[in-house]
């Protein structure tokens, strides 16, 4: 496993985006305070999304929840909004997920799951209860798992971006018509016959190209 | 849970296959098929590990959205509504208290919420029962079936798939042995099923059908309406 100090620094500054920057210099007031305690600086410096949620689980910190908010909650948000709800019913669902985020942070554990996984579920789930009044019955399917030999949250988060670029690189080579059907799984909740109907496709076809587009993004994330 | 039997050669569809996964993991399964999918998966850890892929994979995605910006005092708002969910403080005081027993995996029997033996099982035929746990508008139908021990279930067609899942016992189809956490996905093209269960302890299966089932044979016709398929 990589640790070194350079890939680690890479990290955090690939974490805390230009976003969190803009946060931290447009609170000009909140900036001074954590400036002068020297908290600003440690945040930026060590903080990975893994570490500033068992700082939510651990001490209540509103400021790592706000650090939290300002990198997923704009991106739950579009995410969301490609289900083609409105923008109110967007925002209430990204709150309700902050909200279950700010109570089940104890729940989260960096070396069983990444933490965009477990935001996705989160997310999934407040849109099929929230949105279709469904009941969906979720399996564990984080036991028995080990990301990494030694559990550090530094080679976590190193382990996440790769994990994330190779994802990233596979879904960028894949056949646009299989990648198509992938967005359409993810970004709109269809199922198989609508996705059959909406492409004009035998539903046979687009079970098949389902198996064949999810098993090439597998082959890239291995076991894990 | 690993096979049960070398000898009778394991049914060709014994485990559900990738699609049903992936839209088990991206929320496009209906309630009946979710339930049945989550339940089967309890059973086979390979499966579990595909819909972790396959959430990853959401998770990335959502990661790699653009930015979206929120209407004024959004964040304001959040952190009112964290005063108010920490002061009712109920969160994590709620102690789960699970019927799982050792016929009814834990997805189910959260789904259930209830024993087997609290349930109400219905007459449809000799030696079988069956419990209705979901209708949906569209004519797809969640339920638990139990046969007893050495009984052969009426030829039927299908109209529509059926998913079979085995909870407890088995079954045998066309020489194919179906066991504990076993799939058996029928599909509309079979004219002749007829499922003959294993001698001893009842079988019991969570079974979704899409559409009504046609039966064949005139005593089964006559049943039909009775029993509700």
């Amino acid at each position: 496993m990589r640790t070194n100090q350079q890939t680690i620094q890479e990290i955090n500054r690939e974490a805390l985006t230009s976003n969190w920057l803009r946060w931290f210099s447009s609170n000009s007031h909140e900036n001074h305070q954590i400036s002068k305690k020297g908290r600003s600086i440690s945040l930026l410096n060590s903080d990975t999304p893994e570490t500033l949620v068992s700082k939510v689980a651990e001490n209540r910190d509103k400021q790592a929840f706000r650090l939290l908010f300002e990198y997923f909650a704009p991106r739950i948000k579009s995410f969301l909004l490609k289900q083609k709800v409105t923008d109110e019913v967007a925002e209430d669902l990204t709150q309700e997920v902050m909200v279950t985020i700010w109570q089940k942070a104890n729940m989260f554990d960096p070396s069983k799951a990444r933490l965009s996984t477990w935001m996705f579920r989160i997310a999934r789930n407040k849109f099929i209860d929230k949105v279709r009044r469904q009941k969906y019955v979720e399996v564990d399917v984080d036991d028995h798992i080990k990301l990494m030999e030694a559990p550090e949250k530094t080679d976590t988060a190193v382990i996440h971006k790769q994990d994330r670029t190779r994802i990233m690189l596979a879904m960028d080579i894949l056949k646009p018509e299989l990648r198509h059907l992938i967005e359409l799984s993810f970004y709109q909740y269809l199922t198989h016959s609508q996705i059959s109907e909406q492409l004009d496709l035998p539903l046979g076809t687009v079970k098949s190209r389902m198996r064949i587009a999810f098993q090439k993004l597998r082959a890239e994330l291995g076991e894990f | 849970m690993g096979p049960k039997s070398n000898s009778v050669q394991r049914g060709p569809n014994h485990l559900i296959s990738d699609e049903w996964l992936l839209a088990y993991a991206t929320g496009n399964l209906s309630e009946a098929k979710s339930t049945l999918v989550a339940t089967h998966a309890s059973y086979h850890p390979v499966l579990r590990q595909k819909i972790r892929s396959a959430e990853a994979i959401g998770g990335v995605l959502l990661e790699s959205s653009p930015t979206s910006v929120f209407s004024d005092g959004f964040y304001d708002r959040l952190l009112e509504r964290l005063g108010s969910e920490d002061s009712a403080k109920n969160l994590s005081s709620v102690v789960n208290t699970l019927k799982e027993d050792n016929v009814v995996p834990e997805p189910l029997a959260r789904y259930l919420d209830r024993s087997l033996d609290d349930l109400k099982w219905h007459f449809m035929g000799p030696g079988m029962g069956q419990v209705k746990l979901h209708s949906a508008s569209d004519g797809e139908k969640l339920w638990l079936l139990k046969v007893k021990g050495g009984t052969e279930i009426p030829s039927h067609g299908h109209n529509g798939h059926e998913f079979t899942l085995v909870l407890q016992g088995s079954y045998s189809v066309d020489g194919h042995k179906y066991a504990v956490g076993d799939m058996e996905l029928a599909s509309d093209d079979i004219e002749d099923h007829r499922p003959v269960i294993s001698e001893g302890e009842d079988c019991i299966c969570l079974v979704v059908t899409e559409a009504p089932i046609k039966l064949k044979s005139l005593i089964a016709r006559l049943f039909q309406p009775f029993i509700g398929l």
